[in-house]
């Protein structure tokens, strides 16, 4: 069908074959494309909170400086990842914290971990005060609500062994999530850049072509 | 090199900032209009150019593409380099939109000063020297630019030497193959495309 139609004849200059070969590579290369930013999680286990920090090509970022705030901006302690991007830390208060990671060369993330995580621990006296705080305001809520034939420290103590198997139940899941949190770099993201510079020298001629007139 | 948001003092962001207004309004002026898609090819190669990490050395780096904006494009390098960054910010979070001024400016100056110390080498008659010079240009676009970091980092206290140490160490791989890449492409360009060459020189 094609036989004849002006199509056929249409060679490729060796300039848009160079072109083509670059877009074919840009592809190419999308899929192993990472993003340069560093990425900073942080979870609590016990009465411990550990942090990761990576470069979000997977490297980790050693020998980094952590710093962790209270809610308020004041700087609790500070510390410097391993080998592994990781450090650990005994929260010492029990309130939101802000944990900031300042990387080589201008990068930095931050990631808050609310109070209530801090409370999984089993271990140390602050994190089972915590626990019965929070037990208690729930009770107190559900003051009009009959509770059966429980007493109340027998209610209290279900829900603090439940609460306590759940969060070690969904600690890796929250990890999980946590880990894929900021993923920034995306095919659609690639394919929207360009398309917006695209846009912008559209506009740009647009108006110039208008002006010419 | 992308510096994140809230590392810098509101001083040097302001100062980032005014310094890119600068160069994009000088950039803007110059700009021949036939010339906007070649700026905009560019600008999407740059935005591009950011993603494809360079898997050698400590830390973490990627191309950056600077030296063969500024060779190409002359002063239009700001805002098509001050574009890419926007978008880099807003689409993956590279950087920031408050360092956007400083970042910009980190970038687009070293290419700006590679234009002018080697455009006329490139383009030249002698094809050894235009390789020659190719390569110093994209090679120290990228030694430019970590200094530029460097800087903008020690304003906020950090050591100067110590900086610019680290982050010119982390990007001699990056160097090497941004000069490599500048010779290829301005070679290729020489064979089928020389006026592109001479594109920047053409509105001073």
């Amino acid at each position: 069908m094609l036989k004849g139609s002006p199509l056929r004849r249409y060679r490729l200059s060796r300039i848009s074959r160079f072109m083509i070969l670059l877009v074919v590579l840009m592809f190419a290369s999308i899929p192993r494309a990472l993003a340069h930013r560093v990425i900073l999680f942080a979870y609590a286990e016990g009465d411990k909170v550990f942090t990761e920090s990576y470069f979000s090509d997977g490297k980790r970022c050693q020998d980094s400086r952590i710093e962790v705030f209270d809610s308020s901006g004041n700087k609790l302690l500070e510390g410097k990842t391993d080998r592994n991007g990781q450090f650990a830390f005994e929260p010492p208060k029990k309130m939101d914290l802000r944990i900031v990671l300042t990387a080589s060369m201008g990068h930095r993330d931050e990631y808050v971990i609310p109070a209530k995580e801090l409370q999984g621990g089993s271990e140390g006296s602050a994190g089972k005060s915590g626990h019965n705080q929070a037990s208690k305001k729930v009770l107190q809520g559900e003051k009009g609500k009959p509770t059966g034939q429980l007493g109340r420290p027998e209610v209290e103590q279900i829900r603090v062994a439940v609460e306590e198997a759940l969060d070690e139940k969904l600690k890796p899941i929250m990890r999980l999530l946590a880990e894929r949190r900021n993923d920034g770099v995306s095919f659609v993201g690639v394919m929207g850049g360009i398309g917006f510079i695209f846009g912008i020298m559209g506009i740009i001629l647009y108006f110039k072509s208008r002006k010419g007139r | 090199m992308h510096i994140s948001e809230g590392v810098l003092s509101a001083p040097v962001l302001a100062t980032g900032a005014a310094l890119t207004a600068a160069g994009c309004g000088i950039g803007l002026k110059k700009l021949d209009y036939d010339r906007v898609p070649q700026v905009a090819i560019l600008t999407s190669a740059f935005f591009v150019a950011s993603l494809i990490h360079v898997p050698i050395g400590p830390s973490s780096v990627h191309l950056v593409l600077n030296g063969l904006m500024g060779l190409l494009l002359g002063w239009a390098a700001f805002p098509a380099i001050l574009i890419a960054l926007f978008l880099q910010a807003l689409l993956f979070q590279f950087g920031g939109i408050t360092s956007l001024g400083v970042n910009t400016f980190n970038m687009a100056f070293p290419a700006i000063i590679c234009f002018y110390l080697f455009a006329y080498a490139v383009k030249g008659r002698n094809h050894l020297m235009s390789m020659a010079a190719a390569f110093a240009c994209g090679f120290s676009a990228i030694l430019v630019g970590c200094l530029m970091v460097a800087m903008s980092l020690a304003f906020t206290g950090d050591p100067l030497v110590g900086v610019a140490k680290i982050v010119a160490v982390a990007h001699l791989p990056v160097m090497i193959i941004e000069g490599l890449i500048t010779v290829f492409s301005t070679g290729f360009l020489r064979k089928l495309k020389p006026e592109l060459l001479e594109a920047a020189h053409a509105k001073r």
